[in-house]
């Protein structure tokens, strides 16, 4: 059984430190995705592994032997490497260049043998490389010499497999079928891959461990459900993301938000009346253009409930799959009464969630400026025998204004919140000169609304 | 194409490499009987064979010695036979040190003349003719020869010194330094001449190249360093196939790559400086051969290493041969001939990598 221990290793290249105390045990049978953004040493430390960047201070034990003390045979002989560069100046055909693999396990002058090649064909088509075999690499495509190269590491037969950034000239199915290829190495031969990989998603899906690096330290090791946290992936990556796990694969998976803008935070209350996902972007769009959002009701466990979670929304919610209860209702209520403004998207209407629509009207009686977002025709979406089409009908004419896309919204949202402001502004300044300005901002909203 | 042929055409790689390098051996034996041949004294290929056959211990008896006439044997033994040879390992020297560095750099670029060996030998020549007594000897050799050879070495040595990198040559630093260095010693030989205001035909003579006044001393003393070179290297041709990937790939398929490298480049650089010091500046060889040898025989070092060293040979010979034929009284340099043929295959080279080849 193959074993990797990493103690304390620190890297430079010159006098500047690259890589800072990691420490990291690896068994056999793990497939490590090593993460991090550009910059925080992932490749310095596969360097490290692999013997092309000796530590500054620390030890890397291969099988409890100081890896630094080995001959470069012998180590080939337990680890491949994958680089990350994969061209290659001379026309070697693919074979030539998957034999060369072989030679750590060759005499100085002994021709490869029968073994050799039964070797690097059967590799060659795991990697579904053997049609090329007669090719010369560097007239290949550069995914089909990546996997020439992979089989070449495969080739040694190596207990440690090593991989940096293994992916970058594949397409999708070439990704996965690699992946699996590696994966099933690690659980049937008890190999251990390590692999730097920059698809947090395909590393979720087919590691088993990951190490996660910022700034030449490990943030986070271990298995894939420490490490991938929300939080952890916006500290190091500065980016919001939302962890979930995959129904169909059973793995985690991240959806990345894009970063988030920093508008200054206008003092508005907008309530959004959503459901089943269609309020998830518009949450996100009017919280970074710096409204402040409510939402409900929402059932427990409903995509726009997990979003407004994920993104600190107060949400009125009801228990998952039930109708809304009166409590809720008027809590709901009384959200919608105190804010400025209420979104309502194309959600489907059922008597579940029929009294939203209520309460809304409730509303624009009240005066609340309400936006319908109407991407699917009420009449298609409606599950209340009419009831939500009538009550569409009313909201319509007390006011509400009709939207036919979402990403029409939010200059929308934004020119009425303007021309609230300078109302509000009017009213206790002096007369006169800002009323006109009143008026002029009001021309093309009044425009906008009427179409 | 079926997969057993496949399997079936590596399998075979041994034998077929062994043809290859049969054939081409007596390709060089022909050219060098028939280079034999060529001069203005004419002496028939049945006398050049007696000549020849006289001097293997174990054939000499059996040879009537009397259809040889003393001068024809003064004149092949002593005058072709050592040209034509020195103009064989001149050859093979330089397209196996080619071999070297293009394996080791990467690239089809590297050569030995542009790693300045030739700019370094015409000074050190220089030096030797202007400054120092040439009644001196070095192990029989001349003294100016002897500088050729050290100052080629140091050359190679100090362009290959700037070029680096922390571990590594990068090709474009070198070939930088490389015309760097070259252009600095042209400079140095501008000034010696002009300093020494002597006619110096003796000089332009050897920078042209050539083998005109090759004597056995100087066969002698190059053979060593191009026979021990090429075979020491045959023993690392695998590794400098895994080299030729990259150092770090190399060392990952379990390559001594720096010790390997270390090596090899000693032995290309002394290979060339040898050669360098009797036959002049003669460039491109080290260029052309391991190319045009790789096109038809593929890359693999195995077989290019020694079928390069051979079709140099043969290359030098020609060349050589050409020289004394092509004008009447006075010969062409060798050089002036590799050279007209090697530039432009060198642009060749440089407009076809843009496609095909990365730094």
């Amino acid at each position: 059984m193959v074993s990797l221990n990493i103690d304390g290793v620190e890297c430079r290249y010159g006098s500047i430190k690259i890589l800072e105390n990691v420490s990291l045990s690896v068994k056999a049978g793990d497939f490590v995705g090593i993460l991090g953004p550009n910059g925080s040493g992932k490749t310095t430390l596969l360097r490290s592994i692999s013997r092309s960047l000796k530590p500054y201070k620390g030890t890397i034990l291969l099988n409890d032997k100081d890896l630094y003390s080995l001959k470069n045979i012998e180590v080939a002989k337990q680890m491949a490497v994958v680089p990350q560069d994969n061209t290659i100046s001379f026309s070697f055909t693919a074979l030539e260049v998957v034999l060369m693999g072989r030679n750590p396990h060759l005499e100085r002058f002994q021709m490869e043998t029968e073994n050799d090649m039964t070797v690097a064909r059967r590799v060659m088509n795991l990697t579904n490389t053997w049609h090329l075999a007669s090719r010369p690499v560097n007239e290949l495509s550069g995914g089909e010499r990546q996997r020439v190269i992979i089989a070449r590491a495969l080739a040694q037969e190596p207990k440690i497999l090593l991989l940096d950034e293994p992916l970058t000239y594949l397409d999708i199915i070439n990704q996965l079928e690699i992946m699996d290829l590696i994966k099933s190495l690690c659980v049937a031969d008890g190999i251990i891959a390590m692999a730097v990989v920059h698809d947090l998603n395909l590393a979720a899906r087919y590691c088993n461990t990951a190490l996660l690096l910022n700034k030449g330290c490990v943030f986070a090791a271990g298995s894939l459900d420490e490490v991938m946290t929300s939080e952890n992936i916006k500290t190091v990556f500065k980016v919001d993301a939302m962890v979930k796990r995959n129904p169909v694969t059973n793995s985690l998976y991240i959806i990345p938000l894009s970063p988030p803008k920093s508008s200054p935070p206008r003092n508005c209350a907008i309530h959004i009346v959503s459901g089943a996902g269609t309020g998830t972007v518009l949450m996100k769009v009017l919280q970074e253009e710096g409204y402040s959002l409510t939402a409900g009701v929402l059932n427990v466990l409903d995509t726009d409930f997990e979003t407004a979670e994920f993104l600190n929304i107060p949400v009125i919610s009801e228990a998952p799959f039930s109708p809304i209860t009166e409590k809720t209702r008027s809590a709901n209520f009384d959200l919608m009464a105190k804010s400025s403004m209420i979104v309502i998207t194309s959600v489907p209407f059922g008597y579940g969630n029929l009294s939203n629509l209520e309460s809304a009207f409730e509303a624009v009686k009240l005066g609340v400026q309400t936006y319908i977002i109407d991407e699917e025709p009420i009449d298609v979406r409606d599950f209340t025998g009419g009831k939500a089409t009538a009550l569409m009908q009313e909201l319509k004419k007390h006011g509400a204004v009709f939207i036919k896309h979402a990403s029409e919204l939010p200059a929308l949202v934004n020119a009425k919140h303007d021309l609230m402001e300078l109302q509000k502004n009017a009213e206790t300044e002096v007369p006169g000169h800002t009323k006109k300005a009143t008026k002029e901002i009001m021309q093309p909203t009044h425009h906008k609304e009427q179409n | 194409m079926s997969d057993g042929k496949i399997e079936g055409i590596y399998a075979n790689r041994s034998s077929r490499w062994k043809i290859i390098l049969v054939a081409l051996v007596l390709a060089l034996f022909l050219t060098l009987i028939v280079s034999l041949n060529i001069g203005y004294a004419s002496i028939s290929f049945s006398q050049i064979l007696a000549i020849l056959g006289k001097q293997i211990p174990f054939l000499s008896g059996s040879i009537n010695s009397a259809s040889i006439s003393p001068s024809s044997q003064a004149i092949i033994i002593l005058i072709r036979l050592p040209r034509v040879l020195a103009a064989a390992l001149v050859g093979a020297g330089l397209a196996a040190a080619g071999v070297i560095y293009q394996g080791i750099f990467r690239n089809p670029m590297a050569d030995s003349y542009l790693l300045g060996a030739s700019a370094g030998a015409s000074v050190g020549y220089s030096i030797a003719v202007l400054y120092v007594s040439s009644a001196l000897t070095i192990v029989g050799l001349g003294i100016a020869q002897t500088f050729a050879f050290i100052f080629a070495l140091l050359t190679v040595f100090l362009v290959l010194f700037i070029s680096r990198v922390g571990h590594r040559i990068p090709i474009t630093t070198l070939l930088l330094s490389g015309v760097v260095v070259n252009i600095f010693l042209l400079a140095m030989e501008t000034l010696m001449e002009l300093h020494s205001g002597q006619a110096l035909t003796g000089i332009i003579a050897w920078l042209a190249g050539g083998f005109s006044d090759i004597v056995w001393l100087q066969v002698w003393a190059v053979m060593p360093f191009v026979i021990i070179g090429i075979a020491i290297t045959f023993f690392f041709t695998r590794d400098l196939n895994m080299l030729s990937m990259g150092d770090e790939t190399a060392q990952h398929l379990g390559v001594n790559t720096e010790k390997v490298r270390q090596l090899l480049l000693v032995i290309a650089s002394l290979m060339t400086a040898a050669a360098v010091a009797i036959s002049g500046v003669i460039g491109f060889v080290g260029l052309i051969i391991p190319h045009m040898t790789r096109l038809a025989i593929g890359p693999d070092h195995r077989i290019l290493l020694p079928a390069s060293a051979v079709v140099g040979a043969m290359f030098l010979v020609i060349c050589d041969a050409v020289a004394r034929v092509a004008t009447g009284a006075s010969e062409l340099p060798v050089g002036v001939i590799t050279a007209l043929v090697g530039t432009p295959f060198f642009i060749y080279l440089l407009r076809r990598r843009k496609t095909t080849y990365s730094l």
